[in-house]
């Protein structure tokens, strides 16, 4: 019953609940823009609101943490430059969307979807919160490993046409990532000896570069067509549909929360995987996968709003921060006199609740700022080319500028653009490139970490694969989704279920 | 012609920046963090700097500014203008840089403002882990070597440092040492069952600690801390430990080298006052940390005795790139 009480403290506060809205608000535009990042804008806030009170403070940090997350599908869907690497899932159905004059629709599937996911990340947080972080702890560096090989194996559905170019735009995104010095040791990495190269690309400006300069270099061919006029009679999408997906939904929202709650993984990689998910469970899509499909829309945006939930789940239950954003609120925790650790949910549970409410508020009020003003949002679209490509360049060189605040890092993504609009055009799929950087360093520190756990034996190594259940769960999912993505697979179903199942499938 | 404009050039510019001095600060301050929004320095720096600014009655606007360890953030200092209106808001690691090869300017080219506080560390062990205090652990070491597993954070941190101690006072340790990102990760890890003992900082272990999660094996100071009483110090176990103890992680506040006295007298007077507030002071205690709010003389001589006894424990661990003879570090007690 004070639980109850605690989650509602929100709405008997106008000036906290006016706060969510307006961190909400901010957060949908900030994650649209490439480049300013959530994380980014959480971390100035703690600054900002240093002298305020806790609550209002937590209030608005989980507002534009709520809208940020959702507002990357913005741009993903209508610019084809993910605000953000959670909303690179995104752009591979929504922008086809947008071309065919359903940007509308996209925005607000996206948008009831988002909502959708987000209750769920919530719920589970709510009712199951200590159950999840035990969970997640009980990952070791293998079940990382793994879980990255798995997310590898992505490439296979990332990439439309040949797998032979998928497979190369992945390994060049892994060689991307691990070019530096290398965070375990301090030893450089493909650097030769150029002191630039000492500090590793930006991850956002490949994705910034790779994404928009490449689509406004693309968008030249076309100049003199007319823009797309977009249709929008239909934007909340219809009862039938939202039913129609929710099997799926539950689903990706799922994964969401688990990967979300595992201290090393966040948004970026539960989309992705969301994706792959849904690419692999549904049947007969209405339209292929890269084309505009719902269930490409359905399945990234439900799972990084539930990663929102699960990201608190450790930070509220052991002081350990799901991802980077949760790691500045727990700074921020500590700046407002709380000491955030597994005590925290035991000396002070009206926090904990506080938290979840806020959380359900900023949920409604992205649902109400992602449904409202769409209409001129897809205006964007129609913008004529000589407009639209000058705007997607100033849009990438601020956001690339912005990460860093180094002009580096503009040079670098105007270098991945050119780059990457000659591998679109030579039909090389840009997204393994990004699932590669992103997986790079979660790939190759959880494997060393992993074999200098066994002293460097791989007889031990494996042995210990299949001492854990967890382990050997995930061994056994990359092996399976590995076979079957190989000829080997067709083969053998064959000779099982005989030849009549190919005309079926 | 060309030397007298430049002669005229350089004069107005002593000339303006000593006008400066004296209405400092006139504009706004840029405060850069070495670390992420939400560490250890990066609270430091934003609970301390609100009390600074009300005393110096202006704005510092703090970034944070990461990589290499911190030496992006310390180079981009050094190369700004010595006008006091670009801060260094840093660590311990800069005093390791030269030794490890991550750097070549480190301390030594700045003014300190302000050592506000130092951290103790402390070992602490996952709540399965067969031993439950430091006598335990290198029992169980010595009868399982090549089994505990301890955590680590790249050689120059704290960890390295700590066990580098161990070492030189236990002789070798027969130990796997398994890197992660920082403490963070590392203690996540270690509530997982990856890892069995961790050297920490106490403040990112004492509320694992308290609810259980992992368990205190030594205190690495030369008493117990009141915030912690249970964990003793190691020195109860090897009186050896006393000629390296107190050792700690700290965090400090600098200026580049040159910048005009007045300017340092002003914001060293500053940060000392707003090191006294009571809030900070609670915030430090209640993440475990040390006051210590020195500057000026004995700030410089805390430096470079704490570079002394660090980087030549690195050095005799063998874990350095290149010896602090060659930057003319002494050898402590040289």
């Amino acid at each position: 019953m004070t639980a109850l009480m605690d989650m509602l403290t929100i709405f008997t506060h106008p000036e906290l609940l006016l706060l969510v809205g307006l961190g909400t608000f901010a957060g949908v535009y900030v994650g649209a823009i490439p480049g300013l990042s959530v994380t980014m804008a959480v971390s100035i806030l703690i600054s900002f609101t240093f002298s305020w009170d806790v609550l209002p403070a937590i209030s608005l940090m989980i507002g534009i943490y709520m809208g940020g997350v959702y507002g990357g599908s913005r741009t993903a869907i209508l610019l084809n430059i993910p605000g953000a690497p959670s909303a690179i899932a995104t752009a591979m159905d929504g922008y086809p969307m947008a071309k065919r004059g359903e940007a509308g629709t996209a925005i607000g599937v996206t948008t009831v979807m988002s909502f959708f996911g987000g209750f769920i990340g919530i719920g589970v947080l709510a009712l199951a919160a200590p159950l999840v972080s035990d969970f997640a702890l009980k990952f070791q560096p293998r079940d990382y490993m793994l879980l990255a090989v798995l997310g590898i194996l992505l490439v296979g559905s990332l990439s439309s046409g040949s797998l032979v170019k998928g497979i190369f735009s992945g390994a060049l995104g892994i060689g991307i990532g691990a070019v530096g010095m290398d965070p375990l040791t301090f030893t450089e990495r493909f650097t030769f000896d150029i002191p630039l190269l000492t500090q590793g690309i930006s991850f956002i400006a490949v994705m910034i570069g790779m994404f928009g300069v490449s689509e406004a270099l693309l968008q030249l061919h076309h100049i003199d067509l007319p823009a797309v006029r977009q249709k929008i009679d239909r934007i909340v999408p219809s009862f039938s549909t939202i039913k129609k997906h929710l099997p799926l939904s539950i689903q990706t929202s799922s994964i969401g929360v688990i990967i979300g709650a595992l201290p090393g993984t966040g948004g970026d990689i539960a989309a992705l995987m969301a994706y792959d998910h849904a690419k692999r469970v549904t049947k007969n899509p209405e339209r292929e996968f890269g084309d505009g499909a719902i269930e490409g829309l359905v399945a990234p945006e439900t799972a990084n709003n539930a990663a929102v939930g699960g990201a608190f789940i450790p930070m509220m239950t052991l002081g350990i921060p799901g991802d980077a954003v949760t790691a500045i609120m727990i700074g921020a925790l500590y700046i407002h006199g709380l000491n955030p650790g597994p005590m925290l949910m035991i000396d002070q549970p009206h926090m904990f609740w506080f938290i979840v409410g806020a959380l359900i508020t900023a949920n409604f009020f992205m649902l109400l700022f992602g449904l409202t003003g769409i209409k001129l949002f897809t205006k964007i679209v129609e913008i004529p080319r000589a407009f639209l490509i000058p705007l997607i360049m100033l849009l990438s060189i601020v956001g690339a500028y912005a990460v860093n605040n180094s002009i580096t890092d503009v040079y670098w993504m105007l270098g991945f653009g050119v780059f990457g609009y000659f591998m679109r055009h030579y039909g090389y799929p840009l997204g393994p490139v990004i699932l590669g950087v992103i997986l790079s360093r979660l790939l190759d520190d959880n494997w060393r970490r992993a074999i200098i756990s066994e002293r460097e034996d791989l007889g031990r190594f494996f042995g210990g694969l299949f001492s854990s259940p967890l382990s050997t769960v995930l061994f056994v999912a990359v092996v399976l989704i590995f076979v079957s993505q190989t000829p080997l697979w067709t083969k053998g179903k064959e000779m099982i279920f005989g030849r009549s199942n190919r005309s079926a499938s | 012609m060309k030397r007298f404009a430049f002669g005229a050039v350089s004069a107005l510019v002593l000339s303006a920046t000593g006008v400066l001095a004296a209405d400092y600060p006139a504009k706004e301050i840029q405060g850069i963090i070495q670390w992420g929004a939400g560490g250890s320095t990066d609270t430091v720096m934003r609970s301390v700097t609100p009390h600074a600014e009300d005393v110096l009655g202006g704005t510092v606007v703090m970034q944070n500014m990461t990589g290499g360890v911190g030496a992006i953030a310390l180079n981009y200092v050094a190369t700004q203008s010595t006008d006091g209106y670009t801060l260094l808001m840093g660590a311990e690691n800069p005093l390791l840089y030269k030794v490890m090869g991550l750097g070549k300017k480190d301390y030594t080219d700045f003014t300190p403002i302000n050592l506000l506080a130092r951290g103790t560390p402390i070992l602490v062990a996952s709540p399965d882990a067969p031993f439950d205090d430091y006598a335990g652990m290198m029992a169980y070491i010595k009868e399982h070597p090549g089994e505990v597993r301890f955590g680590a954070t790249g050689p120059g941190g704290l960890p390295s440092v700590v066990t580098a101690m161990i070492e030189t006072v236990e002789g070798e340790l027969d130990v796997i040492s398994v890197p992660y990102d920082g403490d963070g990760p590392a203690l996540t890890a270690l509530q997982g069952g990856a890892i069995d003992v961790m050297p920490a900082v106490l403040g990112a272990a004492i509320e694992g600690i308290r609810a259980g999660n992992m368990k205190p094996l030594a205190l690495f100071d030369v008493a117990a801390n009141e915030k912690l009483p249970e964990a003793p110090a190691v020195t109860t176990f090897n009186e050896t430990y006393n000629d390296f103890l107190p050792w700690g992680p700290f965090f400090g506040v600098f200026v580049a080298k040159g910048t005009p006295d007045e300017v340092v007298e002003k914001l060293s007077a500053a940060y000392a006052e707003a090191a006294t507030n009571e809030d900070f002071i609670q915030l430090m205690d209640n993440r475990g940390f040390t006051m210590m709010n020195i500057s000026g003389a004995e700030a410089e001589d805390f430096l470079s005795t704490w570079q002394q006894n660090t980087t030549w424990l690195l050095q005799d661990a063998g874990l350095t790139k290149s010896s602090p003879e060659e930057f003319g570090i002494a050898r402590p007690g040289e």
